[in-house]
């Protein structure tokens, strides 16, 4: 994709009112995030000060040593991975070829399954929790990473193949009908053509079942039980308690585990933008 | 057929894969007889206390091949996870939690009776309160507490008031002196700190089982709040518990009302400079406030028999023992349920610990009951309203009692 | 901590293995039933195999725990579904749609699994009585009294939470869904449209705007309603130092604001809508990069000002990639209990920012009212479908999506 921008601000000033508003905006959007590593550096154990310095007094790396050393931490993190970059392997998998499948053929079901994907989407996902847990249990998927990928993978699906769907629009059929002259078959030409021009939304796809994976908790709280296959989430709001909650602690954690989610919003940002396309643009 | 032929492969491969997956089958939860699963909504600082309970327990004769899977829940997540896992048909062996989630399990039939199995003699009547309903005993108490006091900062209050006029008379010195945010803190929207004050109007929140709540002791009680927020000042106007607890840490009230599950953490931050008293003297009726009392229970799960179930019981009274209640006491500040342990010398020289014991010992026994759950959550609604001067005392009361009546039918027809 | 790592690599070979089994297991079955229904082989051959395949695949899912007379049903059942099945392919197979049908069917296969299961079962629970006295009978005996619409009735005409209405949550869903998506597309479309610019430090503005939906989402509005606490939260003490720096703001009426507990819902609209704002403006941003310069060069030459192009180019342009974008964003937001539960509290405390998911978790999670819950859940998802369809029909919305 070619990048096309619309023309540069005439004026000076233009170019400076641009940029303070977009400070101002960053200044807006990274604030919590910087008052949440304050409160990580604080000593003690406190959530709210009417200290406004985002380095507070004394600060201190106590709270990370602590949130590694003395709790599962690690461990956690490590869960959280294997869950979730299967997660986002598996969806991406499915909705890749499932997104192909409505974008290029006229099925019985075609429109119905795309009304559908978006009904999933109505339902108070909270209220399935109860029946959710019933049947993971029948399944004897309790504790097991299969039960969480397949309900993550599985949730998120419906947003990934309306994402390559409407990305798959975009590209030229010509493309895959040239190389079906040149004698391969249909799957053949989506797997060597289509897919291959389709990374910007296939990174999106992974991106956003990466992120609704690894901050899920609701979920994890129902099929995991088993300390040692906690997700971060279920580990640091162990952190929690009912009165007491280690607020340094939790917020080193919550610095901690942001921080994977950046890299990889940071490393996919030059597809974020043009791998969202929910609709194309016809031009 | 010859076509069978060609496509016998397939069909080979499909039995054979499923031959294989056979074994792939991840290994679901393990729930033998030699394994213990104890569920506990405890906070972090708790945990390591109760692991070496746990472990020391493992070592005890006879328990060679036990292993016990602690696991951690938030406390509603505790009570809507064991209620699910109960459902399903394979809950944990034991709990260990607050006794007021105790009426919900006993009501629905999750929990076993334990009266006979256990001499619960030795326990104190404000440990075994709270887990009596219908005449028998849901479960075994681990400890007695959760009650509020009045806890103090030596630095700034050296002594402690012993009544309201004593508190309002040194407050603005207090205030002013030692430039302090506010005098007293804690969270006036949280039903369970009004109870003291109603008490000391002469009020309980229940009858029975039914709401007392729109009544003289509780419009009393209520106008007391708003004397204190607004007319005098001395409480800050929103301050959920993380707020209170930040302003006592910070320095900048001289006293809070806290349960003793704060003075660990308290203790290790202040020291010596941490004082525990009871509530001041109402001075308009000359009574004594007496908050709620509960503490940490064990309860039994109704799928536990057998084998198992003595081994769960060995656990409890392994729990109750003197050595693991006195040592409870020094490590988290808990008092022993175990009634003659309250006068231990040990506990006694402690200046904190003897602070919360006189304070417990004049609180009253949570009732065991469903019904508290509609009374908290009606009261922190309408609290708030009045608080906030949403609405009048006496119309926020009427409709408290109405919406209360209504959310206790709702759950029990 | 080494043999945890191990084991937890050992389940991941497993995990796959099933994955990849499951899924080669229904490939298969489509590709032949596809295939070669019509050849003379074939009912013989798929109703020998299939359901033995179908009784494997339960045991391998469930474990060796079912008995004899289960296996025998379940034989027998699959083999009675074979049979329908395998005649309907035979005289509607359409070899052409093999390749859709194998394409979409896994995810389909999971998602029926995983919501259309819950959903019977939330039927099945709105029309009957679960709740605390029915529990220990239910999980014994799976018998429950039937209870016709009564729950439904209870949805209309009872509070959930102390006072409020159902419809009274109803106008606020819908004022907060209209609120927050305006300002989440309004908002989105400014930052898309100052990003657009051809300036310096575009990837790295883009990287920091992006940073309140990488956040997880816990961890954020935890933060923000810090920040609108009435004492120590940042707007007020900003508020407090302008009104001690400059008294005549006092005087125009600025003062401190018990953001929490007198503007609870103002506060979560405003938290909500920074949380959303870093979607829309990326789906903007890429509506704006793929309209091509040559439309906007035509319209300088046409003499347009920049608010014409606006107007006349980009809005219109914009509309394919917004359409979807609005009508997920409207779902999204409808259904968005994050915000509300976290700020408000778990139950209690105050309603007046309640809407109805909110106002439904903490009635189902409070008090045991299992079939209500599952009743005004119903009604929750009927009404968004109803609402999702006429704006569908209406706005033409998904047009595009559907191409």
């Amino acid at each position: 994709m070619t990048e096309l921008r619309r023309s540069t601000p005439r004026f000076k000033w233009g170019i400076f009112a641009v940029h303070a508003a977009l400070i101002l905006a960053c200044v807006i959007n990274i604030y919590p995030l910087l008052r949440i590593i304050s409160v990580s550096l604080r000593p003690g154990n406190r959530l709210i000060s009417t200290d406004l310095a985002l380095i507070p007094d004394g600060a201190t790396l106590l709270s990370y040593v602590s949130v590694i050393k003395n709790t599962n931490f690690l461990l956690w993190l490590w869960n959280s991975l294997i869950i979730t970059v299967a997660t986002s392997l598996i969806g991406v998998i499915l909705a890749s070829t499932a997104g192909y499948a409505f974008s290029r053929f006229r099925f019985p079901g075609n429109k119905l399954g795309l009304t559908l994907l978006l009904g999933t989407q109505m339902i108070p996902a909270g209220m399935l929790l109860l029946p959710l847990f019933l049947m993971v249990m029948k399944l004897g998927l309790i504790n097991t990473y299969l039960g969480m990928v397949i309900a993550y993978s599985v949730s998120s699906l419906p947003f990934s193949i309306w994402i390559l769907k409407g990305y798959y629009d975009t590209v030229p059929r010509s493309l895959e009908e040239a190389a079906m002259v040149d004698g391969t078959t249909q799957f053949g030409a989506f797997y060597r053509i289509v897919l291959p021009l389709s990374t910007p939304a296939l990174a999106i796809a992974f991106l956003f079942n990466f992120t609704a994976a690894w901050n899920e908790y609701l979920v994890a709280r129902v099929i995991l039980s088993n300390s040692a296959k906690y997700t971060w989430t279920l580990g640091l709001f162990e952190l929690q308690g009912q009165f007491i909650t280690q607020w340094g602690m939790f917020a080193a954690g919550s610095v901690l585990i942001t921080i994977p989610v950046l890299m990889v919003f940071l490393y996919s940002s030059k597809w974020l933008v043009s791998g969202l396309t929910l609709g194309s643009v016809k031009g | 057929m010859g076509i069978v032929k060609k496509y016998r492969a397939l069909f080979l491969l499909l039995a054979a894969s499923l031959a294989g997956v056979a074994c792939l089958r991840p290994p679901g939860q393990k729930n033998d007889a030699n394994t213990l699963v104890v569920w506990e909504q405890e906070d972090a600082l708790v945990a390591p206390f109760l692991d070496s309970i746990l472990n020391e327990f493992k070592k005890q004769p006879g328990n060679e091949n036990l292993s016990i899977q602690r696991v951690h829940y938030h406390t509603e997540d505790l009570r809507q996870q064991f209620q699910t896992a109960s459902i399903a048909g394979s809950p944990p062996d034991i709990i260990i939690g607050p006794p007021d989630m105790a009426g919900v399990f006993a009501v629905s039939g999750f929990i076993l009776p334990l009266d006979g199995l256990f001499d619960f003699s030795q326990y104190s009547k404000q440990a075994l309160g709270p887990v009596t309903m219908d005449g028998k005993i849901w479960g075994v108490p681990t400890s007695v507490g959760n009650h509020l006091m009045l806890l103090y900062n030596k630095k700034l209050a050296p002594q402690a008031p012993q009544s309201t006029e004593e508190l309002f008379k040194v407050c603005p010195g207090l205030v002013r002196g030692k430039n302090l945010s506010y005098c007293l803190a804690y969270d006036m929207n949280e039903p369970y700190w009004l109870i003291p004050w109603l008490t000391a109007f002469g009020g309980w929140p229940l009858d029975g089982n039914n709401p007392t709540l729109d009544t003289p002791a509780m419009l009393a009680a209520v106008k007391f709040y708003l004397e204190l927020r607004y007319d005098r000042k001395l409480v800050p106007m929103e301050c959920d518990y993380n707020c209170m607890d930040s302003l006592f840490k910070e320095e900048k009230v001289a006293f809070i009302i806290n349960g003793d599950w704060a003075l660990a953490d308290y203790r290790s931050r202040m020291g010596d400079n941490l004082g525990a008293a009871r509530i001041p003297k109402m001075s308009s009726t000359g009574r004594w406030p007496s908050p709620m009392v509960g503490g940490k229970d064990m309860m039994f799960s109704s799928k536990l028999s057998g084998a198992k179930l003595e081994t769960a019981k060995k656990l409890a009274v392994f729990f109750t023992s003197d050595e693991n209640q006195l040592r409870q006491a020094r490590e988290l500040y808990r008092i022993p349920s175990v009634s003659r342990l309250a006068a231990a010398p040990e506990l006694q020289r402690d200046a904190l610990l003897k602070g919360s014991i006189e304070q417990m010992q004049v609180a009253s026994p949570m009732p065991m009951l469903t019904e508290l759950r509609a009374i908290w959550d009606s009261g922190r609604h309408y609290l708030g309203g009045i608080t906030q001067k949403k609405m009048t005392p006496e119309d926020g009361l009427r409709r408290m009692q109405k919406d209360c009546e209504g959310k206790i039918q709702e759950m029990m027809r | 901590m080494n043999s945890q790592v191990l084991l937890s690599l050992l389940e991941v070979l497993q995990m796959v293995g099933f994955v990849a089994f499951v899924t080669l297991w229904i490939e298969a079955y489509l590709y032949v039933h596809f295939n070669f229904p019509k050849k003379s082989w074939f009912l013989p051959a798929v109703l020998s195999v299939v359901p033995f395949a179908v009784l494997l695949l339960v045991l391998v899912a469930v474990g060796p725990v079912i008995t004899v007379g289960q296996a025998v049903n379940i034989y027998l059942y699959s083999l009675l579904a074979e049979a329908l099945l395998s005649s309907f392919f035979r005289y509607k197979g359409d070899k052409k749609l093999a390749l859709p049908y194998m394409l979409i069917m896994p995810g389909f296969v999971g998602l029926a699994l995983l919501i259309a299961y819950p959903l019977v079962f939330e039927v099945y629970l709105a029309f009957h009585d679960l709740k605390l006295t029915t529990l220990k009978v239910w999980s014994e005996t799976g018998y429950l009294p039937f209870v016709n619409f009564e729950h439904f009735y209870d949805v209309f005409t009872k509070s959930p939470l102390s006072e409020v209405s159902f419809w009274q949550l109803l106008g606020r869903t819908l004022w907060w869904t209209v609120v927050n998506v305006f300002f989440h597309v309004a908002g989105g479309l400014a930052l898309a449209l100052l990003l657009n610019n051809e300036i310096r430090l575009r990837g790295l503005y883009r990287t920091l705007l992006v940073i309140p939906w990488a956040m997880p989402c816990v961890v954020a509005v935890l933060a923000m309603r810090g920040e609108f606490h009435s004492e120590y939260g940042f707007i007020n003490i900003m508020i407090g130092r302008l009104t001690d720096a400059f008294p005549m703001l006092a005087q125009l009426g600025m003062h401190k604001v018990q953001w929490l507990s007198q503007h609870a819902f103002l506060t979560c609209t405003i938290i909500n809508v920074w949380l959303g704002i870093p979607f829309m403006m990326v789906v903007i941003l890429g509506g704006l990069q793929s309209i091509p310069k040559s439309y906007y060069e035509a319209a300088s030459i046409d003499g347009a000002s920049r608010f014409q192009k606006f107007r006349h180019v980009t809005l219109p342009l914009l509309r394919p990639v917004l359409a979807p974008a609005v009508t997920l964003g409207t779902v999204w937001t409808f259904n968005n209990i994050n915000v509300i539960y976290l700020v408000t509290g778990q139950s209690g405390g105050t309603e007046e920012a309640d809407i109805l998911v909110s106002a439904l978790y903490k009635a189902a999670f409070t008090f045991n009212r299992f079939s209500y819950s599952a009743a005004f859940a119903l009604v929750i998802f009927v009404l968004l479908a109803v609402i999702s369809l006429m704006w569908l029909k209406f706005s033409k919305g998904t047009e595009s999506a559907y191409d």
